[in-house]
């Protein structure tokens, strides 16, 4: 308990170090640079408490938030349910893995030409965009673990009667929870990636990425640094604090 | 139940483990399989729970022969066999809610028997939080709360230091003189098999086959086996400790220099 306490102290130590850091050369970039080119720190900071006030801002927001949430939980479904019978069926396993590994190296920003002719201009390229980005590393991480699940733990299950749902719900899916809930942090990394970037390509409705981009068309450096501070930000609260947290409630036992 | 092996012979490939394995087990008889590491006893237990099945041969369960796992016939492994993302009192309730039995009424019936195996007290804890001696008790109670008809055991205690093993070797006795299950027990500690065991089975280097069965019948024992000495000696023997040096053997302090 203490262990695991001062642990947290000290990765949020760091973090803060981490981000004075960045910031700093930032910062100094400013001083360089006229302020047309590089703003101040202090000032997007500003240009964001304006943002926060403005109704337009939440509705890029709320439409980001909508299609990452779209396509991160499909990938998250279609992901664990494959990893596990990837993992439980030998047949299956070799191929899918294979597959996964080719398919994994094409960045996912490379299928919305396709994707926008396939589906025209609307939400759903983007949300396809960021499911393909966040299936592959859930489906390899729950395939592997699913694989590397301790074997005594099947056959006591298997000894004590357990039908094939019951090993699946029990056995499996608890076994797999901590490698499932990295790669699911993993898969985040890639959704959101996906996200911003197929925002930016695709020049319609608004959302956190088409706002970046179209600071960038009107030379609006400030708005460019403002909306990257809105999106690192947002990144790290969804990931170190929203995925710690579910991480921390589910595998409480190892905690303890 | 009955189990009887005929002429029963396992291979792994071009591995064979047991060799026209034969013999009769009677219900409610306790028998110890003792012999070398990796002979291919722990192998028989597997089949008789229905985890492998025999490459020549049958394996019958009061004449029928056994195809897949049953909760009647159970497994007690090593150690590791619990499962981590439970609590002590979770892991034995599992066993019933397996078959069928809801959540509640598993949950309690566990609770009943962590007391009976002197775990009161740890039913929220976790396998990692508690000693290697506190997890085996819990793994007899996740065995015995499904009354099965036959207990395997697979080396249980092989992990333990030897107070606590005997401790859960007492705590095992008890629970088989109340429920009296068929009992296998495969070990390789000679004194765990004279001491539980009402027919000691003495096996060779793979492939498996009996070098000796010594019968005790089913009679009250202690730990103190002294009034074994005779069996205790001549198991050692077939197992080639101290083979040839009769007279350390018969030294009565029976240590070594």
């Amino acid at each position: 308990m203490s262990s695991t306490q001062s642990t947290g102290v000290q990765s949020k130590t760091a973090y803060l170090i981490a981000i004075a850091i960045i910031l700093f050369f930032w910062q100094v970039a400013a001083w360089f640079l006229p302020d047309f080119l590089m703003p101040d720190v202090w000032t997007a900071m500003l240009r964001l408490w304006q943002e926060l006030n403005s109704g337009e801002f939440y509705e890029g927001l709320a439409n980001s938030m909508s299609r990452l949430g779209a396509g991160y939980g499909t990938a998250l479904f279609f992901g664990i349910i494959l990893g596990l019978l990837g993992g439980t069926l030998n047949a299956v396993r070799s191929p899918l893995k294979a597959a996964i590994i080719i398919l994994q190296s094409i960045p996912s920003i490379a299928w919305v030409p396709l994707f926008l002719i396939l589906m025209g201009f609307g939400n759903l390229p983007i949300i396809v965009v960021v499911a393909i980005g966040a299936f592959f590393p859930t489906a390899l991480s729950v395939m592997n673990a699913t694989e590397s699940v301790e074997k005594v733990h099947i056959s006591a299950a298997r000894v004590m009667g357990a039908s094939r749902f019951q090993m699946l719900h029990r056995v499996y899916f608890p076994a797999v929870t901590p490698e499932l809930i990295t790669g699911a942090q993993l898969a985040f990394g890639n959704a959101w990636r996906a996200l911003i970037s197929a925002e930016m390509i695709v020049g319609f409705s608004s959302g956190l990425g088409r706002s970046l981009a179209y600071s960038g068309e009107v030379a609006d450096m400030t708005g460019v640094m403002t909306n990257i501070l809105v999106i690192a930000i947002l990144a790290a609260i969804i990931d170190q604090v929203l995925l710690e947290n579910i991480k921390h409630r589910l595998l409480r036992y190892q905690y303890l | 139940m009955k189990l009887q092996f005929e002429q029963v012979t396992k291979t792994f490939g071009s591995l064979e483990v047991i060799r026209h394995f034969d013999t009769r087990v009677e219900t409610g008889e306790i028998v110890a399989l003792v012999g070398p590491s990796g002979c291919g006893k722990s192998t028989l237990l597997h089949m008789v729970a229905g985890l492998e099945s025999p490459f020549s041969g049958r394996l019958l369960v009061e004449g029928k022969p056994i195809t897949e796992p049953s909760p009647q016939r159970t497994l007690v492994f090593q150690e590791h066999a619990l499962y981590p993302w439970m609590t002590l009192l979770e892991n034995v309730a599992l066993a019933l809610e397996f078959q069928g039995r809801p959540r509640k009424e598993a949950l309690a019936e566990a609770g009943n028997w962590l007391a009976k195996v002197e775990l009161p007290g740890f039913e929220d804890y976790y396998p990692h939080q508690v000693s290697g001696g506190m997890r085996q008790r819990t793994a007899l109670a996740r065995a015995f709360i499904a009354r099965p008809q036959v207990l395997l055991l697979d080396e249980p205690f092989g992990a333990l230091d030897a107070l606590t093993r005997m401790t859960l070797q007492s705590v095992l006795k008890d629970l088989i003189e109340e429920e009296r299950p068929t009992v296998l027990l495969v070990t390789h500690d000679v004194d765990e098999a004279l001491y539980l065991a009402d027919r000691v089975m003495v096996f060779s280097h793979r492939p498996a086959t009996i070098l000796k069965e010594i019968t005790l019948g089913h009679i009250p024992k202690t730990h103190d086996l002294s009034a074994f000495a005779a069996e205790r000696r001549e198991v050692l023997e077939l197992l080639g400790i101290d083979a040839g040096s009769n007279k350390q053997a018969s030294n009565p302090e029976g240590t070594h220099p």
